[in-house]
């Protein structure tokens, strides 16, 4: 049967760039900030430094990531109505709060590291560990409660967003580290640096293991989609041959999965630490390909 | 008080109880009588000021099958005012709301313009004001309900399509129609329980992805 719309208003997408950036940026704060407890809490000495970096990239990218929010607002003076106004059913409210407490909590968690603060940044790092999952978990219910969109509303969201969180985190640490390391080569005894190497080809291995743990998510939740309803059938088109194949299939699977797989782990690139830092930030510019891909995808879809 | 196993408890204000009971206002559009003027749309947009660009309501037009055998459908889509609004429980600051009479109201100067409302909203019936810069939709046209009126593209409507009322008074139009004529909503699978029903709805018609698939293929 032929079918044609003669007349219908356009599909809108009313979250655009500035969420998928924010997106973006609570990913890579919280898996950094999850790294560095990591170090500081059950790592050896040797892994301090590691900390630190983290400890350092947590709060600076929380702290910008929060402006993208006021600045998508239509009201932008209006932002503190969100502290005064509380709807405990929307994951927004929740994001305000935890937007709040987790950067405060990671500055003065940086502070206690820097200042040699053992303890407190021990204590202050494991109960960071839960706001970091929260901060970015709760991204992923503001996607998965909006019904209306095929893509969106899946339990695998809060999930699959915590785990490309840890994905871009490693990543970043990894570009951080090297970029530390090679500047304080002069200052510092040789044997030190070899070992802090040592330990960033360690952080590259874990991120190989999440791109895995990523990568599986990501199919477990196309192969649903595959199989799953009418309105789904459409969205995995988009993603697979529509619109957002090269986004999608090229951008965030092939350069931000499956190259930095190889990279990572096939000789002759294994154990380099050049190859390990291209394959960084491919992943890098893949989750923020998943980003935009699941912003604006999931919005594409008509829905009159 | 405990009360037994199977004893039945009447709600408070229910039957027996001569309490006045609650409104629950509805609209029912009779698509058999609709011939796409867009009356309705035009009304609405003057009635509550829609600026160029934005609809609180429009009749969406669909042409179907092969000549000689071709038909029009068409629908009228505006904000389904729903039992169970997503968009209420999505909104961070209450901006949104439900009047007991079950009209889904946003508070203007509450609004942060976040969109979320307009992100989760399985109908895409919600709009940002680019004047005013804050989220609107059909509310039934309030301010006439509450002087005794009928929303505006009810008024207007010339084949008498559209009908508005008190779904829980048995002896309105609404009532009457939703209990004797096939009734359908849209999305229905969203549980949002939507208080916009269509008589004759078109399969192909309320399908918002039939003919995009097309779009896109061509």
């Amino acid at each position: 049967m032929e079918v044609r719309t003669l007349f219908d208003t356009p599909n809108v997408i009313p979250l655009g760039k500035e969420i998928a950036t924010y997106f973006y940026l609570t990913g890579i704060s919280a898996g950094s900030f999850v790294i560095s407890v990591i170090a500081v809490v059950g790592g050896k000495v040797e892994y301090k430094p590691l900390g630190k970096i983290g400890a350092v990239m947590a709060p600076v990218a929380l702290v910008i990531a929060p402006i993208f929010l006021v600045i998508d607002l239509e009201q932008p003076t209006r932002f503190w109505y969100l502290f005064i106004y509380l709807q405990m059913t929307s994951p927004i409210t929740y994001g305000t709060f935890l937007l709040t407490s987790y950067p405060l909590n990671a500055v003065i968690y940086a502070w206690a590291l820097f200042t040699g603060n053992q303890k407190a940044a021990k204590t202050l790092g494991i109960i960071g560990i839960p706001l970091a999952v929260c901060v970015h978990g709760y991204t992923g219910f503001i996607l998965a409660l909006g019904k209306g969109r095929p893509l969106w509303s899946t339990a695998l969201m809060p999930t699959l967003f915590l785990v490309s969180a840890m994905v871009s985190g490693f990543a970043l640490m990894v570009i951080a580290s090297s970029i530390y390391n090679k500047v304080t080569a002069r200052k510092r005894p040789p044997q030190e640096i070899a070992i802090e190497k040592g330990l960033i080809l360690n952080l590259v291995k874990f991120l190989g293991a999440t791109i895995v743990v990523d990568l599986f998510l990501i199919s477990n939740d196309i192969l649903v989609l595959l199989t799953s309803k009418a309105e789904e059938y459409y969205v995995v088109d988009l993603l697979l041959k529509g619109q957002f194949k090269l986004l999608f299939v090229g951008i965030e699977i092939v350069l931000g999965s499956v190259i930095p797989l190889f990279l990572i782990f096939m000789r002759p690139f294994k154990g380099s630490l050049a190859a390990a830092n291209v394959a960084s930030a491919f992943v890098l510019v893949g989750i923020y390909a998943m980003r935009l891909t699941v912003v604006y995808a999931g919005q594409s879809i008509p829905l009159h | 008080m405990a009360t037994g196993e199977g004893t039945f408890v009447p709600e408070r204000g229910s039957a027996g109880h001569e309490a006045p009971q609650k409104k629950r206002y509805a609209m029912v559009i009779d698509l058999r009588r609709c011939i796409g003027c867009q009356s309705c749309t035009v009304a609405c947009k003057e009635e509550n000021n829609v600026p160029p660009g934005v609809y609180r309501t429009w009749v969406k037009v669909v042409e179907k099958g092969k000549y000689p055998h071709v038909s029009r459908s068409f629908v009228p889509i505006l904000c389904n005012n729903c039992v169970k609004p997503i968009c209420l429980l999505n909104c961070p600051v209450q901006a949104t709301y439900q009047r007991e009479d079950g009209i889904v109201m946003i508070d203007q100067h509450r609004c942060i313009g976040c969109k979320y409302c307009i992100a989760s909203c399985p109908y895409g019936v919600r709009y940002v004001n680019p004047l005013k810069k804050y989220v609107q939709k059909c509310t039934f046209c309030h301010h006439r309900v509450d002087n005794g009126l009928v929303p505006a593209c009810v008024e207007t409507c010339i084949g008498r399509a559209r009908i508005f009322g008190d779904m829980n008074d048995p002896s309105s139009e609404v009532s009457q129609i939703l209990a004797t004529e096939p009734v359908s909503v849209l999305k229905p699978e969203m549980g949002t329980e939507p208080r916009v029903f269509y008589v004759g709805l078109d399969l192909d018609a309320a399908d918002a992805l039939k003919t995009w698939q097309r779009a896109q293929e061509a």
